[in-house]
């Protein structure tokens, strides 16, 4: 049993080490993640963190020279832990937006996936299908707003679930708001669990995040429909993201993931926790 | 059940820091609790008036808003404060924070609970006390205090099992208590209901620990009184 008084104490020392946050050299550096996200970010079964993101940062680090911890944190403050100075850079499936840019600086991106509907295979929005494959949302063409404009009549008046400061949250809010029910959740898993129990007719996902998802056991009764969207509120890849300030460690992330682009691991990486290429291109 | 196995490592640490975390707070709690009821018994107008602002305030505001103004905000006005001394980034840790905050929100509850327990005690008493020459502090610390623990047990009783159940709202300020990392684990295995009833069960088991030690307390601060 710990008495009160030293556990007191321990905390004032924390206090007192977490104020020295070191600045400039970066000889280490602290990562956070949100570690429910798989394959991304998750904890495994043997309570280690896992995947995609977890593996490349370790290459990373090895790449930039520095010692790496990585952390876990709730997705609904990971920036702002950031700026806080919690800990030096995000690598947790944050796609590169210029929102975010507003808050904090981007490496290059690692990682590049597109965005889908998912629905229960048994809503009658599963049989919704686009005349484009792929809707890039930057320089709306008209064959594109057609696109748009078929996905705003396919989900009006549905409930459409997305995770709290996403990109999905984003493009929900821009081009279905006037037209659908949008509801916010704090875990993607709660939205997944959401859309099984009938109270959502679909959800935004990432395909990164789904294509896994659906061929295992638990995704048997969910799929994916309409365009592989990209761009506009989505962003441009997924990358790590550091404070403002610190561009010197956001070139020494982009210099990193620019080797394991060419090199292949990142290619690698991607093709082993996504079953398919999700790594960004050169 | 296996998939329950694996994880339970992560819950236990976050069920560890669940159960840090409450008997801090409560630690905190008390000592403001005290100081409340005694500023609102008191005589001087402005210890009541500041007293009373406090309770008023704390228990009229959610806890999940105090907690999100009094972390961030908080942080702001340390930061504030290290920008005109000159300090270097100072970080308000979450769980120090989480404390602080808990135990500041309880404190204006247990100011009331301890306040009912003080007008309790007879007044002969205390009485009795004044007129065996005793100081205030000597008749509080000798009369009144002992003999309010018995008056006060069963809101205390009531107090702490909302503050240990108020902790799981500290995963909003990023400490991995146990119903954060329960979520980690259903979001790493896609099974989130299986962690949500495995974290009740082990908040039960903290609840039904701590029925346990108040009943003893209970017993032993009613010694000597006639059950009616």
């Amino acid at each position: 049993m710990k008495k009160p008084g030293a556990l007191l104490l321990t905390i004032v020392i924390s206090m007192i080490l977490a104020a020295q946050v070191a600045a400039g050299d970066w000889k280490s550096i602290k990562i956070a993640t949100e570690g429910a996200y798989p394959p991304w970010n998750f904890i495994d079964s043997s309570g280690n963190l896992a995947g995609f993101e977890i593996d490349l940062a370790n290459d990373l680090c090895k790449r930039m020279n520095v010692d790496c911890e990585i952390v876990t944190t709730k997705w609904s403050g990971i920036i702002n832990g950031l700026i806080k100075g919690q800990y030096d850079a995000i690598m947790a499936g944050m796609s590169i937006t210029e929102a975010r840019k507003k808050l904090v600086r981007f490496s290059r991106s690692y990682a590049d996936t597109p965005v889908r509907f998912v629905v229960r295979k048994d809503n009658p929005a599963a049989n919704f299908s686009s005349e484009l494959e792929r809707l890039t949302l930057d320089d709306i063409s008209p064959a594109e707003q057609a696109a748009i404009d078929a996905i705003v009549k396919a989900f009006k008046g549905k409930v459409i679930g997305v995770q709290v400061a996403t990109t999905h949250a984003k493009f929900a809010d821009q081009f279905l708001g006037d037209h659908a029910e949008i509801r916010i959740y704090d875990f993607q898993h709660t939205i997944d669990l959401e859309l099984y129990q009938w109270r959502l007719d679909a959800l935004i996902g990432g395909v990164a995040y789904w294509i896994p998802m659906i061929k295992s056991e638990q995704g048997k009764d969910y799929k994916m429909v309409g365009p592989y969207m990209t761009g506009g509120p989505f962003g441009k890849g997924v990358g790590a993201a550091v404070r403002k300030k610190d561009k010197d460690l956001a070139d020494m992330f982009s210099r990193a993931i620019e080797e394991t682009i060419k090199d292949g691991t990142c290619k690698k990486l991607a093709t082993k926790w996504f079953t398919f290429d999700a790594s960004a291109q050169e | 059940m296996s998939v329950i196995i694996d994880y339970i490592p992560l819950i236990l640490k976050g069920m560890l820091l669940t159960v840090e975390l409450a008997l801090l707070s409560l630690l905190i709690a008390m000592v403001l609790g005290i100081a409340g009821a005694l500023a609102k018994l008191s005589k001087s107008p402005i210890a009541r008036s500041v007293a009373g602002i406090y309770t008023t305030i704390i228990r009229g505001i959610p806890d999940l808003v105090l907690m999100t103004i009094l972390f961030f905000g908080g942080q702001i006005i340390v930061n504030d404060i290290g920008d005109k001394l000159g300090w270097e980034y100072i970080d308000i840790s979450p769980f120090m924070a989480g404390t602080v905050t808990l135990g500041f929100i309880f404190g204006a509850y247990f100011a009331e609970t301890f306040r009912g327990g003080i007008l309790a005690v007879s007044r002969g008493e205390i009485e009795a006390g004044i007129a065996f020459g005793m100081t205030p502090i000597q008749v509080f610390l000798r009369i009144t205090l002992p003999a309010m623990v018995r008056h006060a047990l069963p809101g205390f009783g009531n107090n702490w099992l909302v503050l240990t159940k108020t902790t799981a709202l500290v995963s909003v300020i990023g400490l991995q208590d146990m119903l954060y990392n329960a979520n980690i684990a259903g979001g790493s295995t896609r099974k989130p209901f299986t962690f949500l009833c495995a974290v009740a069960i082990l908040y039960l088991v903290i609840t039904g620990v701590s029925n346990f030690g108040l009943r003893w307390l209970d017993k032993r601060y009613s010694v000597g009184v006639r059950k009616a």
